[in-house]
């Protein structure tokens, strides 16, 4: 039987955690992606997706913290997490840097993710073999 | 081949069409080749005169005007969409070329894409 091939995947996610499933499916997708010998190569977080790197999400206990669940396994598997700056900004989600230059009062971007601009996802779109989305709806 | 940006939400209601379009300019400016598909009640995008004044909001024709500055290749519209809201030559920007068949423009791209 010929081997399943190899893929290297850019991962986008659109839907808020907590509002929408997506980030918890792409977490499901991801892991097992990884299990299966794929590669994750980044998580683009896009759209009201952006919310999944607040680190003032504050869900009830008996609740998953997918936020933290990302940080996780961003952090564990070398797999760089980017928060879209424009979707980032209209939203209140802030690194120390944008803080400073709008002067705003507070930042609040969870590590290991960074602000960048969709030029990180049009690099993933050309280097990834495949682009995966995951919308509110899934 | 290029990716295929579908634009399938109304202007206003909605952010995510803004966004497309945001995806849309940012690959041709990296100078990777895409189109646009407007498809559902998407295809209000390509209404001319649309007041927003009342809405508060910033109307949609002028960004996208900007589509050919950019570099986007084509800007398409389904066919079945434009009649389902009215639209014709006489009421669309210029510059689309009808889809008579949505699933056929996707399969002549390498991606398909929608922003939410």
């Amino acid at each position: 039987m010929a081997a399943n091939p190899i893929h290297s995947y850019t991962l986008v996610i659109t839907g808020a955690p907590y509002s929408t499933q997506a980030p918890q499916t792409a977490l499901s997708f991801a892991r097992a992606a990884i299990a299966a010998g794929h590669t994750v190569d980044r998580v683009f977080l896009y759209g009201d997706g952006v919310h999944l790197a607040s680190s003032l999400c504050t869900p009830p206990s008996d609740e998953t913290h997918w936020p933290t669940e990302w940080s996780i396994f961003l952090t564990n598997n070398g797999i760089p997490g980017v928060a879209c700056i424009a979707s980032a900004l209209r939203r209140g989600l802030v690194n120390e840097s944008e803080r400073k230059r709008y002067e705003l009062s507070a930042s609040n971007l969870l590590e290991p993710f960074i602000i960048a601009g969709l030029g990180e996802w049009v690099e993933g779109n050309t280097t990834s073999s495949r682009t995966l989305y995951f919308h509110a709806g899934g | 081949m290029g990716t295929l940006m579908v634009i399938d939400q109304p202007p206003y209601g909605t952010w995510a069409g803004r966004e497309a379009l945001d995806m849309a300019f940012s690959l041709a400016a990296f100078d990777q080749p895409v189109s646009m598909l407007f498809t559902g009640a998407g295809v209000n995008w390509l209404r001319t005169y649309q007041d927003t004044r009342e809405i508060k909001q910033k109307s949609v024709e002028k960004n996208l005007s900007a589509a050919p500055i950019f570099g986007v290749e084509a800007m398409y519209a389904c066919a079945r969409a434009c009649t389902q809201y009215g639209l014709g030559p006489e009421n669309m920007v210029d510059g689309v070329v009808l889809a008579e068949n949505s699933s056929e423009l996707i399969r002549q791209h390498s991606h398909t894409a929608f922003a939410g």
